[in-house]
């Protein structure tokens, strides 16, 4: 049994699913459902369409470069049958997938995190570019001194209108 | 690709049945265009093949948009045209997306096709 990846999408296409075309050049494309399918008879190419692995990759959304990315591949010799080589396999697959959605996830949580700080620096350096449109060249450096005092007085008007 | 249709109404049906179908399905896909491109190495076109069939003996060919002219002239026209241009432009960029390109998106390697065994 082999899993196929769809063209459009790179998900993967299980036996009984989705739908294959064959060009008259012999060449295979398969797709994992209608949707897939549509998108290519539109001739749409698949590293723009945003939902597609191709374009997620693309722009660095996704984890690209990786050591666990190297066991899954498709091969194309056939491999004789060993019973210890199987249930070896099958015990590391289980592992490999743990440490590869471990990967995932700190790369996407070091994907999300990172803009907050850039945007700060950002605000910061237009605040400091821009604040003569707001305030007169002069004013600026005046206008931390004035904040200060002017509770105070109020404070002590206060006092004595209470007294 | 093709004009519109000069004596028709409806503006679903607006291309000629031939222009209609050669955006479709009877012109090649991308990758086939773009590996031609990559053997002869820009266009320099060889003596093409004598075809009856064919618009102008199949003599004046373009090979960016997989489309016979009846004569040099015609061809050239459709050298100066926009949707040519366009056309180039994208062989000119990177190639065209693959199976192989879905397989490395989805987290595959490289497929491993064993030990060669004839050495050429």
């Amino acid at each position: 049994m082999r899993l196929e990846k769809c063209w459009f999408c790179s998900s993967t296409v299980y036996p009984g699913h989705g739908i294959q075309f064959v060009r008259n050049d012999a060449k295979i494309f398969r797709f994992c459902r209608s949707k897939c399918h549509k998108n290519f008879k539109m001739k749409r190419n698949p590293r723009k369409v945003k939902w597609t692995k191709a374009y997620r990759r693309l722009h660095g959304k996704d984890m690209t470069q990786d050591s666990t990315f190297e066991f899954e591949r498709k091969r194309n010799r056939p491999e004789r049958y060993d019973r210890d080589i199987v249930e070896n396999t099958l015990k590391a697959i289980k592992k490999i997938d743990k440490v590869r959605v471990a990967r995932a996830e700190t790369h996407h949580k070091i994907r999300m995190g990172g803009k907050k700080e850039k945007e700060q620096k950002e605000a910061k350096t237009e605040l400091e570019q821009s604040i003569n449109m707001v305030k007169a060249p002069g004013a600026v450096s005046l206008l931390p001194a004035r904040k200060h005092k002017v509770p105070q007085q109020q404070t002590q008007e206060n006092r004595a209108m209470e007294e | 690709m093709g004009g519109k249709c000069p004596h028709r109404k409806v503006k679903k049906r607006r291309l000629s049945h031939k222009s209609a179908r050669r955006t479709k399905f009877e012109l090649k896909g991308d990758d086939a265009v773009y590996d031609e491109l990559k053997k002869t190495d820009g266009g320099a076109s060889k003596s093409l093949p004598l075809d009856e069939d064919l618009p102008g003996m199949g003599q004046f060919y373009c090979l960016h948009c997989d489309r016979y002219f009846s004569n040099v002239a015609v061809r050239d026209e459709h050298f100066k045209t926009k949707k040519h241009k366009k056309r180039v432009k994208i062989m000119m960029g990177p190639a065209p997306h693959t199976q192989l390109d879905a397989d490395l998106a989805a987290g595959m390697g490289m497929p491993d096709n064993g030990p060669k065994l004839m050495s050429m």
